[in-house]
């Protein structure tokens, strides 16, 4: 599990943790061991910089990789601000519930689903309660824009997604995950990993997708993951673009899976109403 | 809130004879989809008839508005819990495991028959299945063969209905290859006549019982 810092901030670097344990190792090892980590976690991050990197050594120029712009689109809306952003989306997607809060809110919040989840026992008021709390939570309504550092977005029913902002109050995106709007507990948070199998490979596919779009027009990264997310509330009913089928066997991974990605390459930030999906193996990007 | 489960039992072909190899071939196909063995599992429906008395008339025949038949369904992985099922008047009851005892010292309902749901459960990354036979209690005689699925990530019913038939579709597709004298169906209970939302619960699971009880009594003349 990710450390998890006081004020509620994460602690990415797994290679921390590996050499933590590890106190005999030479000084060689440890090297050793963080460039792997590095490394690794590079190429799973940013799969697209690795071949820029490698043409501008071949070429002899500077290390600075040029980014491909994203053409120009015309009608785009002006979101420059967070409240414009989110404002927006309300509007285009209005059966997705967004919430924002400041980090700890959202601890707490994550917390307090894991108690509201964990009861079988169907209690009609408890599932009122579940709906009231998305009126009372202790975030959409009062945080003040300039502190909200994670929001959360809710179709209900399909998924619960956790994107967290750093510094808070900005634009910017940093961290993306998906989670069962059932799951609920203090490792529900936007560098956490769901419980199952089909959110873990969404999220997989969503940390790539944040990257690409901050890397291609990063004053407008938050604009498109959102709307991209948005697109999967048809996770569970859109057919695969290529085998034309839901579920699927994915031998390698010998997990019978929905179609989990959604193309994130030439996404204007006014969404697109038909993506496609595809499952893994029909897929195009790498697992 | 509950995962989506979805109840199938086997429908023999016409003539066509239950024995342990067709559950051995389920389990084998659950197997070929890269199911993991985790366990057993066990649910058991008791079938309750009302007990007549000399007051209740001339034969001790009972007033026409009183229900013939309440089952008691148990599930063995909530031993704390017994539902209660009217199926002519669409209730059921979620009720704490002493109920049985509160109705048989009231002498309104007494069990006539138990029957047991059991067999092994496999994982299936997100998916649960669960394959077994039904026979009375105490007894090995199998009267059924029956299949639980369940989705982890979901558990409204409206939204997996996709996700269930698909996975029913890759289950046939599988089964298929045995060429065995039948197949599994999957009856729909209408969870909506029992005043049931569309999350998942254990009311839910206890009505498909009930309703796979009704199929079994209808195909195999199961005395109940």
């Amino acid at each position: 599990m990710p450390l998890v810092c006081p004020d509620g901030a994460v602690v990415a670097y797994a290679w921390k943790r590996q050499l933590a344990g590890q106190a005999g190792a030479s000084a060689v090892d440890r090297t050793r061991l963080a460039l792997k980590a590095f490394t690794d976690q590079k190429r799973r991050f940013f799969p697209h910089l690795e071949d820029e990197v490698l043409n501008h050594l071949h070429d002899g120029e500077s290390g600075i990789a040029k980014r491909p712009r994203m053409p120009a689109g015309n009608g785009e809306l002006e979101e420059k601000t967070l409240s414009e952003i989110l404002k927006n989306l309300e509007n285009e997607v209005p059966n997705m519930k967004i919430s924002t809060y400041r980090r700890l809110d959202w601890s707490k919040r994550a917390s307090s689903l894991a108690s509201l989840m964990d009861d079988d026992f169907v209690d009609p008021s408890k599932e009122l309660n579940l709906q009231n709390m998305g009126k009372l939570r202790p975030g959409s309504v009062t945080t003040p824009i300039d502190q909200v550092a994670v929001i959360e977005l809710l179709v209900p029913s399909i998924f619960r997604v956790v994107v967290s902002l750093h510094p808070a109050g900005s634009v910017d995106p940093d961290a993306v995950a998906f989670f069962s709007p059932t799951e609920g507990g203090s490792y529900l948070h936007a560098r956490g990993l769901s419980v199952h199998h089909v959110f873990k490979h969404v999220t997989e596919h969503a940390d790539k997708a944040l990257q690409y779009f901050i890397s291609v027009e990063p004053s407008k990264a938050l604009s498109m993951l959102l709307r991209w997310i948005a697109d999967y509330q048809t996770l569970f009913a859109k057919l695969c673009s290529k085998c034309r089928r839901l579920l699927l066997m994915d031998k390698s991974l010998a997990l019978l899976l929905p179609p989990v990605h959604r193309p994130y390459h030439q996404i204007s930030s006014i969404g697109s109403d038909h993506q496609e999906a595809y499952h893994i193996g029909c897929s195009s990007y790498d697992a | 809130t509950l995962p989506r489960r979805r109840l199938m039992h086997w429908h023999p072909n016409p003539g066509a004879t239950l024995n342990s190899q067709i559950l051995a071939e389920a389990c084998s196909c659950a197997e070929s989809l890269g199911g993991t063995k985790d366990g057993r599992w066990k649910t058991s429906i008791i079938s309750c008839r009302p007990i007549t008395r000399d007051s209740m008339g001339a034969g001790g025949r009972l007033p026409p508005d009183v229900p013939g038949e309440l089952l008691g369904v148990a599930l063995h992985e909530h031993p704390g819990l017994y539902f209660s099922i009217l199926r002519t008047h669409r209730l059921v009851l979620q009720a704490d495991a002493a109920f049985p005892h509160v109705m048989e010292k009231l002498q309104s309902y007494k069990a006539r028959v138990s029957l047991d749901f059991e067999g092994f459960q496999y994982q299936l990354g997100d998916f649960c299945l669960r394959i077994g036979k039904c026979a009375p209690n105490n007894s090995e005689t199998m009267r059924g063969i029956i299949m639980e699925v369940e989705y982890y990530p979901l558990s409204s019913i409206e939204k997996s209905r996709a996700i269930m038939v698909d996975f029913f579709d890759i289950w046939q597709e599988t089964l298929a290859k045995k060429s065995l004298p039948g197949r599994f169906i999957h009856v729909e209970s209408n969870f909506s006549e029992y005043g049931l939302s569309d999350h998942y619960s254990f009311q839910h699971t206890a009505v498909q019982y009930a309703t796979c009880l009704q199929q079994l009594m209808a195909f195999l003349h199961v005395d109940v």
